[in-house]
């Protein structure tokens, strides 16, 4: 089924092909069948949300992690400097965006949500990258990007999430505990990932779940530990079969079980009524699709002002389609939205708004074509036929 | 012609006009001396000149009709908020009534900012979900906005808690509405009707739609939307076999009485007219006691 002009490494494939499933899925049952869709989806939050989705983010941490080895995007680490400098414009830009908007539509209570306009959809924006870009060094810097908006994104949700209890520091300290355990089973030279997962992720887990922070995060500070592979072949390339690593044999067992959550985060996320909602709706998707391009370009430019080596190839054109792409919340979206806003109409308008931004597709489309970059730009140069 | 006979039919006329005027700006509540009383605003702070004039409307009937309190259903200070907003959408046009004594209980609504619930004449005591007491009447306000896990458990241990004849809940999302922007909450309704319903809840009341509902009871509860006392949106109603009474055409407000088990409401509009009245029956209390259970009795209105 994998399409033969762009060939798609197997998470970002699996991600494009049940999460918009289990989204349409939720879409048409919330709006037919309400009360059983709500029944159903309130029921199975917790166990999707605050358990299964740790090992989608688990292995979004294994591709940052082995990024930083020898052959990967991130090695040595400050060729993530200008990504990093340009995700910090682009989430900077869409916050001041995102206020001003709900100022406008007088929205106040939903400023407490600002960072879900941090959010960035890897899968989709590496798709999307790629189909414009090509082979081209704008798609690695689009990921890095978007990887380092999510873990800023991710910081401030940890250290700001609402939900924090009194056992703050009963809880960080079982993850440091936790942290302490993986580093010991890694040099005791424990090689398989299931007691990384047993034993210090659990703990993890439960340290984060006391603290307030949102447990999905529990194998991130994990993950690191993991025995892995001395070189990385690119960001979302396939692990090699013959790969004996633990890092690379927990992507093999855990790929398919992620597909399951993942089209269950989709179904139980996605359900929103398309009818009802307030003007709030529109926040995210103008906050990201106005001010991310913006504020990614002006992030760029002042790090590169700043002396950071400007990337080859990569000029205010390319920036400024890397800022539409990366306006595509989605998943990450709907993540962020269901971390910081609980249960209720104002969760429900955020969700509609990440499911908005999958316009950032065609406005990153347009906007290549309108300044001819990557597949547009011989058609821009040849100008139009006669 | 004669014009005499004529004359006379025109006074005639005119007496029968006048006196259904006053006949419609009547209190129809019993008016007893040791009753509870009071008012139900919804969506009311606009600081225009509609809400004004609900606000005169309401310190007209309380000259007849004494009630002590005025709950809010939120939305209670739209567009700018803080400092002199407080005055010109909520102190100023209610200064009549906080002049005699009449005291507020705000719930918060998605167009208000959540530092309102530390304003001292909200008397939320900075909280966004909390209860408060009227003889034997216990009210329960939550806040609809978000639903948090936390504020489900405070809810159930309130209700658990609670002795009172009458339980009273207000919120600003309703979850049942014929109004035509936003409709019924069902997402809400899945997470809160359970504890309504096992706990007893007797009554509902919410805003958010700009328009007044008094629905069909639903699982043996009596719902009222009443986001009509500042904000309007005019002509909203899509009335359905929910509807029991509805009123979509000018701002309103409710007053409310509750002596023993019944309760009366009268639904007064921004130029003093009825548009709905009635009683509910608290049914016979049960032989069990408050384990929470099904039920199949409801509030009976008389209108």
């Amino acid at each position: 089924m994998r399409g033969k002009a762009l060939k798609l490494p197997s998470f970002i494939f699996d991600s494009l092909l049940v999460l918009p499933l289990g989204c349409v899925l939720a879409l048409v049952w919330a709006n037919a069948l309400p009360e059983s869709y709500y029944r159903f989806s309130h029921a199975l939050e917790f166990s999707v949300n605050d358990v299964g989705v740790v090992f989608f983010f688990a292995l979004m941490t294994k591709q940052v992690v082995e990024a930083t080895l020898a052959g990967g995007d991130l090695h040595p680490l400050r060729r993530a400097g200008l990504p990093i400098a340009a995700a910090a414009g682009g989430i900077i830009v869409p916050v001041i965006v995102y206020l001003a908007f709900l100022k406008q539509v007088n929205e106040p209570m939903l400023a407490q949500a600002w960072v879900v306009t941090s959010a960035i959809d890897v899968a989709a924006c590496y798709v999307v990258g790629r189909v414009i870009f090509g082979r081209h060094p704008a798609v690695p810097f689009l990921l890095l990007l978007a990887i380092a908006s999510d873990a800023m994104g991710l910081a401030i949700l940890a250290s700001a999430n609402p939900a924090a209890t009194i056992y703050v520091v009963s809880g960080l300290a079982l993850v440091a505990l936790a942290v302490v355990l993986a580093g010991v089973m890694r040099r005791k030279g424990v090689a398989s990932f299931w007691p990384y997962l047993l034993v210090p992720g659990a703990l993890s887990w439960c340290g984060l779940f006391l603290s307030g922070v949102h447990p999905a995060l529990a194998l991130v500070p994990i993950v690191p530990f993991m025995p892995h592979a001395k070189r990385d072949a690119g960001l979302f390339v396939d692990t090699a079969p013959q790969a004996q690593d633990a890092l690379s044999r927990f992507e093999r067992w855990w790929a398919l079980p992620v597909q399951g959550v993942l089209f269950l985060f989709g179904l139980v996320n996605a359900g929103v009524p398309l009818h009802g909602l307030d003007a709030g709706m529109w926040a995210v998707p103008v906050a990201t699709l106005v001010g991310r391009p913006i504020g990614i370009l002006a992030g760029a430019e002042a790090a590169v002002a700043a002396g950071l080596h400007r990337t080859p190839r990569v000029g205010w054109k390319e920036l400024l389609v890397i800022g539409c792409t990366a306006s595509i919340t989605l998943t990450v979206g709907l993540f962020f939205t269901t971390a910081v806003m609980s249960l209720g109409p104002l969760r429900l308008q955020l969700k509609t708004g990440a499911l908005l931004t999958a316009g950032g597709a065609v406005l990153a489309f347009l906007t290549a074509r309108l300044l001819g970059v990557g597949r547009f730009r011989a058609a821009r140069w040849a100008g139009p036929p006669n | 012609m004669n014009r005499r006979p004529v004359a006379q039919l025109l006074a005639v006329l005119a007496l029968i006009g006048a006196g259904w005027l006053v006949a419609a700006q009547d209190v129809r509540l019993p008016n007893a001396a040791a009753s509870v009383k009071f008012a139900v605003i919804g969506d009311s702070g606009t600081g225009d000149r509609r809400q004004v004039q609900v606000a005169d409307q309401m310190l007209r009937f309380h000259g007849k009709f004494p009630f002590d309190r005025v709950i809010m259903l939120g939305d209670n200070i739209y567009g700018a908020q803080g400092g002199q907003n407080f005055v010109t959408k909520f102190a100023q046009p209610y200064k009549g009534l906080l002049d005699a004594g009449v005291a507020f209980y705000a719930t918060l609504g998605n167009h208000d900012s959540l530092d309102n619930r530390q304003y001292p004449s909200f008397h939320m005591g900075g909280e966004r979900f909390y209860t408060h007491v009227m003889k034997n009447v216990r009210f329960f306000v939550l806040d609809t906005d978000q639903l948090d896990p936390k504020q489900l458990a405070w809810f159930e241990g309130a209700l658990k808690a609670s002795r009172d004849q009458w339980k009273i809940c207000y919120f600003h999302h309703p979850l049942y509405s014929d109004g035509a922007r936003h409709g019924s909450d069902v997402n809400l309704r899945v997470a809160l009707e359970p504890l309504l319903v096992a706990y007893r809840v007797n009554v509902v009341f919410s805003g958010h739609d700009h328009i007044y509902e008094r629905l069909t009871p639903q699982k043996g509860i009596q719902y009222f939307v009443a986001g009509s006392a500042g904000s309007l949106r005019r002509g909203d109603l899509r009335r359905s076999a929910m509807t029991a009474a509805g009123f979509d055409q000018d701002n309103v407000f409710l007053l409310v009485e509750i002596l023993d088990a019944d309760l009366s409401f009268q639904a007064v509009s921004r130029t003093g007219q009825v548009v709905d009245s009635g009683t509910l029956h608290l049914p016979a209390p049960p032989r069990a006691d408050h384990r929470p259970g099904r039920r199949s009795d409801s509030p009976r209105a008389a209108s």
